[in-house]
């Protein structure tokens, strides 16, 4: 009723696509293998968590996110950050990440299906 | 209105997973083919009225909460009441919202208005249409979510600060990514600037006092998967009022009246014995029959469903320290043990589709099954 003959999605398809892919099992807690990350080279490394995920959404949890700013039209790579880090790996003694607080919100991370 | 059932296609999970539906199925099935429903024009022409006039008697309770600072029946803080009425008095943009509908003999009720972070977006607009393209090419769906989708974030671009559009949702859900994704697909197609960012990677300057992106730009503009209330809960919550940049937050925060269950004895007590609406209040008074709702809960937790007094009914949860509101008994048809609600899509201010969902019980949970459902001419 009233739907166009085309219907089209330009990002979702390619985006999600590999999202029911099944994951490597973590091994990087509990009984397995630890791993030790930092995100920042003035930072100590720690032991990386989890706390769960799925398909793609998993391998977004342990990206490495670029930080920066734009100065004068360029954009200045400050260095990366990690969702899986520990804030003390993450920021180390790096003043330019330490202006800005993360994790605020999501306090309720579980789906909102509704 | 009628349940018919069919043989699933041969390769629907292949099917469905190209579209970029990848929640289909859990520990057990979430999308289920192997039904669908029926409806004749006429039943069709009847949700749509209703949730139009639904929608105009919703906006009309907002105004009517405001103008009485009825605020302590939502348990909506004080802090954030100057807030909520900026963005109403503001007309900041609402871009959803869905009815759940009870349709039974001829009649419509609203069971509830998930006003504020509605999901099953994705199911509705494309994967049961697509399905409907297979089954049966010639037959007719209530769906246009898709179209008008697009073309209100035409009509949104035009509220926004200049910029980018952030996209947020929680990391651990592919179900929510999936539903701001196909969201942030529209707005895409309406030629919308965005960039998703997960809802607990957002920064917070507290010189600048400014949230910030994960490239450190600020974010003027957010739409979020994420309930207001949690956001008001959260450690960040109160900078939503000390933001420099006053960030248009969709959907806005007068949506925090409506997405309250509180807003059901409000909407009886301005449209008694409204054919649309079910007797609602806040305490139980003479009902005998009746539903007892936490205001702010989800997935059908927390109910208490009584007939004649007595305890039918009951789901557990984590719910329900808010309040609760009472709601007459109006049980859900049934159909070979499946018990559908009918999810009916408010885009901009029009509806604009249906989806189904059914469950094995009177309440309807988290795990119950979206059913795909068709036009009979």
């Amino acid at each position: 009723m009233k739907k166009s003959k085309y219907v089209e999605l330009v990002l979702i398809t390619a985006a999600l696509a590999s999202c029911n892919q099944s994951s490597k099992e973590w091994e990087g807690g509990g009984g397995g293998s630890k791993t030790y990350l930092r995100s920042d080279t003035t930072a100590p490394y720690t032991q990386a968590r989890h706390h769960g995920g799925i398909g793609t959404a998993l391998l977004w949890y342990y990206a490495f996110r670029p930080f920066g700013n734009f100065s004068n039209g360029n954009y200045q790579r400050a260095g990366y950050y990690s969702n899986a880090l520990n804030r003390s790996s993450n920021i180390g003694r790096n003043g330019f990440k330490g202006a800005v607080s993360r994790g605020g919100f999501g306090r309720g991370s579980y789906s909102v299906s509704s | 209105m009628k349940r018919i059932s069919i043989e699933a296609r041969n390769n629907w999970q292949t099917a469905v997973e190209n579209l970029g539906f990848g929640f289909h199925t859990t520990d057990i099935p979430y999308w289920d083919e192997t039904a669908y429903y029926s409806f004749e024009m006429e039943e069709i022409v009847n949700i749509e009225k209703a949730s139009a006039e639904l929608w105009t008697m919703c906006l009309t309770a907002v105004q009517h909460v405001i103008d009485n600072s009825l605020y302590k029946s939502f348990a909506i803080p004080q802090w954030m009441i100057p807030y909520i009425e900026r963005t109403w008095n503001e007309d900041h943009p609402s871009v959803y919202g869905r009815f759940d509908l009870c349709c039974k003999d001829g009649q419509i009720k609203l069971l509830e208005f998930n006003a504020d972070t509605p999901t099953s977006l994705f199911e509705a607009g494309i994967v049961q249409w697509f399905w409907l393209k297979d089954f049966d090419n010639d037959k007719d769906q209530f769906n246009s979510i898709h179209e008008k989708l697009i073309t209100y974030w035409k009509y949104v671009k035009a509220y926004l600060h200049p910029g980018t559009l952030h996209f947020a949702c929680i990391k651990e859900s592919l179900e929510d990514l999936t539903n701001t994704e196909y969201l942030r697909d529209c707005a895409l197609q309406a030629g919308i600037d965005t960039t998703l960012i997960f809802i607990d990677d957002i920064g917070w300057d507290e010189e600048r006092k400014e949230f910030l992106d994960m490239e450190d730009e600020p974010m003027k503009n957010i739409f979020k998967l994420y309930p207001w209330e949690w956001l008001l809960g959260d450690d960040f919550g109160q900078n939503i009022l000390q933001d420099s940049n006053q960030a248009l937050w969709i959907e806005p925060a007068w949506k925090m009246i409506l997405s309250n269950k509180a807003i059901l004895p409000i909407l009886w007590r301005l449209f008694p014995d409204h054919p649309y609406l079910l007797p609602a209040y806040f305490e139980p008074g003479q009902l005998t029959s009746y539903v007892k709702k936490p205001i702010l809960s989800r997935e059908g937790a927390n109910i208490n469903l009584i007939r004649n007094r007595n305890l039918v009914q009951h789901t557990e949860g984590v719910y329900g320290k808010e309040g609760y509101i009472f709601q007459q008994l109006f049980e859900l048809p049934q159909f070979d043990g499946a018990y559908p609600v009918v999810g009916s899509w408010i885009i901009g201010q029009e509806p604009a589709g249906i989806g189904i969902r059914e469950g094995g019980t009177l309440i309807t949970n988290n795990s119950s099954r979206f059913v795909p459902h068709l036009i009979q001419r």
